[in-house]
């Protein structure tokens, strides 16, 4: 039964008080993440049509390669990862703490502004108050609007928590509860020592690759950890293997996780302890990865559409910190530090791992929020395979392009334009995988909308789409 | 993990601790260095940058350019920076602490600039930086809106561009530099870092990870 | 309903509800039967993995740490224990910096050494230069004012050569050396090299005076 005529009917044993009182609030999270990707994939594309045409758009100011740059970064994660990541955790938090969302409001208002002040900030990134650290583009008037409005979405998670009906923790909390908590001390940190009085010389840098990695090990990561722990049991029925190793492999990422700051510093112009200190951590990070795989698992073997997201997050996940391990070692990083390489494992990590465990989490989540099934089962399936072909596409490119790239720049003969021109096969092929992501993001953006939208077109005593209450 | 305040503290501890250990010690470390007094010449190095190159400087950052610019030279033996030509020594913290926001970037598309206006045996001078900057070169883009038409009044302008070919203006017209591009190319004639400080020289040897 | 979990993609059913999560889970964290007294190695296991990395950590950490110093940039370049590492400078550099300093001696001696005819004496090829240190080393920390004759010519002295190494210009006996050993190679002439200590004795013998005469320094060797 694939494309009956009545979509089917939502189980109400599914329904807990958290939908209740959540509904909207976390709607609305689900609903701007899902435009964020589709802005920040518009912004992707252009910079990696950008980087082998260097004449696309060069006329316009706005849309310099720079700027371009840092839009597209801020718009994937505050704009996408933040809502997202933010929504999934509140809804999971209160799922299983068996309570109704308080505080449901706050979240309403909370989200506004936060996208309100990213807004305001790709405005800014357009017009130039561009901070120069990576994953740290965030204008300096923004980020006290975006601190209070995440205070204001983080505080219905704690409360989920603090009232929790059972005391026990499952590893879902876990991770969300940590997401929650360390990401306003990091912003607020970086806030201080780079914007208000800013720390002198390339203590700058340190101070933003500590926050950079600090963002991804203390707060993406875990964000998708929590959707990830939380889609597989339920939609396998079995209990997690090796679940007495979780609560040590969810220490060790928030233990070591933050120390891995320097890793791309690695030969730069600061002490080098610190980028060595930088390499172990990241090396012995792999723990992690190890027990999340044997936690995870039981997600390749499939089954159904969201557990096909959350298998492929996991392979991608899992495979990015074997890869950064590798990479951070100073052998390989003389080849691949400065390359498009490491874009190739950001792009990796930040949207072949977490955000396919979002998309996992969300094709599960949205029918149970919205009290009705996804306007469509072939857009979903069609995002799956599309995501799929794009990531693994534009990463092997990406990453190809890098390995040329650092190898003709570790060979002084090489005169250095030649090595663009070298690069060029494989950054139009990543263009290509770039557009295809691209066009995933839109299945999923126009399923999400049909869904949604349809549902509140039709009034409620239709039978079609109607949920037994 | 039953007791909330003691998850609560090992997460800020879990945080703190790498805060402490990557951050603060750091800063405790280079965090206040100062410029190297030299007795022969009687000047503190590094210099402080001119007015017209500090704005320079803010017109590299608003434009991103540290998105394919580094501007960080690597020690002898990992990659081949000073075997370019990019640089005499590896760079180290106190070529930087005169700067309000050091721009270290993280990718290569394009050259590292650190010492790009001590480069031996010829640094570019100001007049190639301007037609790179008006035509751009490989992989780097045209920053045409950092430049202006004008029709010419009287005598062409000092300053125009000397372009040939499709480049050329209409006849009649030139090519200006805007203030910001003047600035930026000032900026990047002020990105000098010859001077040999003593922590960049060091002394013995000894096999580095994974060479023979 | 089907009791299959997932019958449409439009909605995939669950296998289990939030309650059953959380009871299995804590079960599953909770004493286990033990079936035929098997002792499950796997946390065990885990824990030998983690140690196994955090050795690693320590030995890399140990060998490339680079003492943990503020000044180690590079670690594969260590300098050695023990006595400290003077990085000596090289003096014709040094002096070649000096003599090309605001307000110093290219300013009237001209870059090039060939002075200004009638008003500065020339260095290059001066007999003065690469003569007898005792007198040049005595011009420098002084100076000269009065008439000199310089490789036949005679110049008037008008304009007097300042003192440098006392008040004023007030240079360190390291900087008059490097200098002077400077101007003794450069444009073709052959002297030796000046040291900061023949320097230092000069200075404590000739003491503290006004601007020699070029009659008195032609009566010291």
């Amino acid at each position: 039964m694939t494309h009956a005529s009545t979509s089917p009917s939502a189980d109400s044993a599914d329904q807990t008080p958290a939908e209740s009182t959540g509904r909207y609030p976390l709607l609305y999270l689900l609903g701007s993440s899902v435009l964020w990707l589709v802005v920040s994939g518009v912004f992707a594309l252009i910079t990696s049509i950008q980087l082998h045409t260097p004449s696309f758009l060069a006329e316009c100011p706005v849309l310099s390669y720079g700027r371009v740059r840092a839009m597209a970064e801020t718009s994937f994660i505050y704009g996408w990862i933040g809502n997202v990541g933010l929504g999934l955790a509140l809804w999971i938090l209160a799922r299983l703490s068996g309570e109704k969302l308080r505080g449901a409001n706050w979240v309403f208002v909370g989200a506004l502004f936060w996208n309100l002040a990213v807004t305001v900030a790709l405005g800014g990134l357009a017009l130039g108050d561009l901070t120069s650290i990576s994953m740290y583009q965030l204008p300096s008037y923004v980020q006290p609007l975006l601190f209070c409005s995440y205070g204001g979405i983080a505080v219905a998670g704690l409360l989920s928590w603090t009232g929790r009906r059972r005391e026990m923790m499952f590893a879902s909390q876990w991770y969300a509860i940590a997401a929650l908590f360390l990401f306003p001390w990091l912003l607020s940190i970086a806030y201080v020592m780079l914007e208000c009085s800013p720390v002198r010389g390339v203590l700058q840098a340190v101070v933003g690759g500590w926050y950079a990695q600090g963002l991804w090990t203390l707060w993406i990561a875990p964000l998708a950890l929590t959707s990830g722990y939380y889609v597989v049991p339920r939609m396998s029925g079995k209990v997690i293997p090796a679940y007495d190793s979780a609560a040590l492999g969810f220490w060790t990422l928030l233990v070591v996780g933050g120390w891995t700051g320097a890793r791309h510093l690695i030969g730069g112009p600061i002490p080098a302890w610190i980028s060595s200190v930088a390499i172990v951590m990241t090396v012995t990070l792999v723990f992690h990865y190890i027990v999340v795989f044997l936690n995870l698992r039981m997600a390749l073997k499939g089954g159904s559409l969201s557990l096909g997201f959350v298998a492929i997050g996991l392979i991608c996940y899992v495979s990015g910190g074997f890869v950064d391990a590798l990479t951070s070692m100073r052998a390989y990083a003389a080849i691949t530090q400065f390359t498009v390489y490491e874009d190739a494992q950001k792009l990796l990590a930040l949207y072949g791992g977490a955000s396919m465990m979002f998309f996992g989490a969300l094709y599960f989540a949205l029918p149970r929020l919205k009290g009705a099934a996804w306007s469509s089962g072939a857009l979903i399936k069609g995002q799956l395979i599309l995501s799929a072909v794009g990531i693994l596409v534009t990463v092997l490119s990406l990453a190809a392009a890098g390995l040329v790239q650092g190898n003709a720049l570790a060979d002084a003969k090489v005169n250095f334009s030649d090595i663009a021109v070298q690069m060029r096969p494989y950054l139009l092929v990543a263009s290509a995988g770039q557009f295809i992501i691209l066009t995933s993001s839109l299945l999923l953006a126009v399923n999400f909308l049909k869904t949604v939208i349809t549902c509140c077109c039709k009034s409620d005593s239709s039978k079609e789409g109607a949920l037994a209450s | 993990m039953k007791n909330g305040s003691l998850f609560f503290l090992g997460l800020f501890a879990a945080l703190g601790l790498a805060w402490v250990g990557i951050v603060v010690s750091s800063n405790a470390q280079i965090g206040s260095l100062a410029g190297y007094y030299d007795d022969t010449d009687s000047t503190s190095y590094p210099a402080r940058p001119s007015g017209l190159a500090a704005q320079g400087a803010l017109v590299y950052k608003d434009l991103g350019c540290a998105s394919c610019h580094t501007q960080q030279v690597r020690r002898p033996g990992f990659g081949s920076d000073q075997d370019r030509g990019w640089g005499e020594r590896q760079s180290v913290a106190r070529d930087y602490i005169y700067q309000t926001s050091v721009q270290l970037g993280e990718s290569r598309i394009g050259q590292d600039l650190t010492n790009l206006a001590g480069r031996k045996p010829s640094a570019p001078d100001q007049d190639d930086l301007l037609h790179m900057l008006y035509q751009g070169q490989g992989a780097m883009p045209s920053y045409q809106f950092l430049f202006e038409t004008h029709k010419i009044q009287g005598e062409a302008s000092s300053e125009a561009l000397k372009l040939t070919g499709k480049q050329k203006p209409q006849s009649g017209f030139e090519i200006i530099p805007t203030t910001r591009a003047k600035e930026l190319v000032a900026y990047l004639l002020s990105l000098n870092t010859t001077y040999d400080y003593p922590e960049a020289h060091p002394v013995a040897g000894a096999k580095g990870e994974g060479e023979k | 309903m089907s009791n299959s979990s997932h019958n449409d993609s439009r909605f995939e059913r669950a296998a289990n509800d939030d309650a059953q999560v959380l009871d299995s889970h804590e079960k599953a964290l909770g004493p286990q039967k033990d079936d035929a007294g098997n002792y499950n190695l796997r946390p065990l296991l885990m824990l030998f993995l983690l140690s196994t990395f955090v050795l690693f950590a320590a030995t890399y950490v140990n060998r490339y740490s680079g003492h943990y110093s503020a000044s180690i940039y590079n670690e594969t370049a260590l300098p050695h224990t023990g006595a400290e590492v003077v990085v000596k400078a090289d003096p014709v550099a040094a002096g070649k910096k000096l003599f090309n300093s605001p307000g110093a001696c290219y300013s009237c001696h001209q870059p090039n050494g060939q002075g200004i005819a009638g008003v500065y004496p020339p260095l290059a090829g001066s007999e003065w230069v690469t003569g007898s240190e005792e007198r040049v080393v005595r011009i420098l920390l002084h100076g000269l004012k009065g008439q000199v004759t310089v490789s036949g010519t005679s110049y008037a002295g008008a304009a007097a050569m300042p003192a440098f190494g006392t008040a004023g210009y007030n240079w360190t006996d390291e900087k008059i050396a490097n200098v002077l050993t400077y101007i003794r190679q450069e444009w073709g002439n052959k002297g030796a090299v000046i040291t900061a200590d023949a320097v230092a004795r000069i200075r404590s013998q000739a003491g503290d005076r006004k601007e020699w005469s070029s009659t008195e320094l032609l009566q010291i060797k």
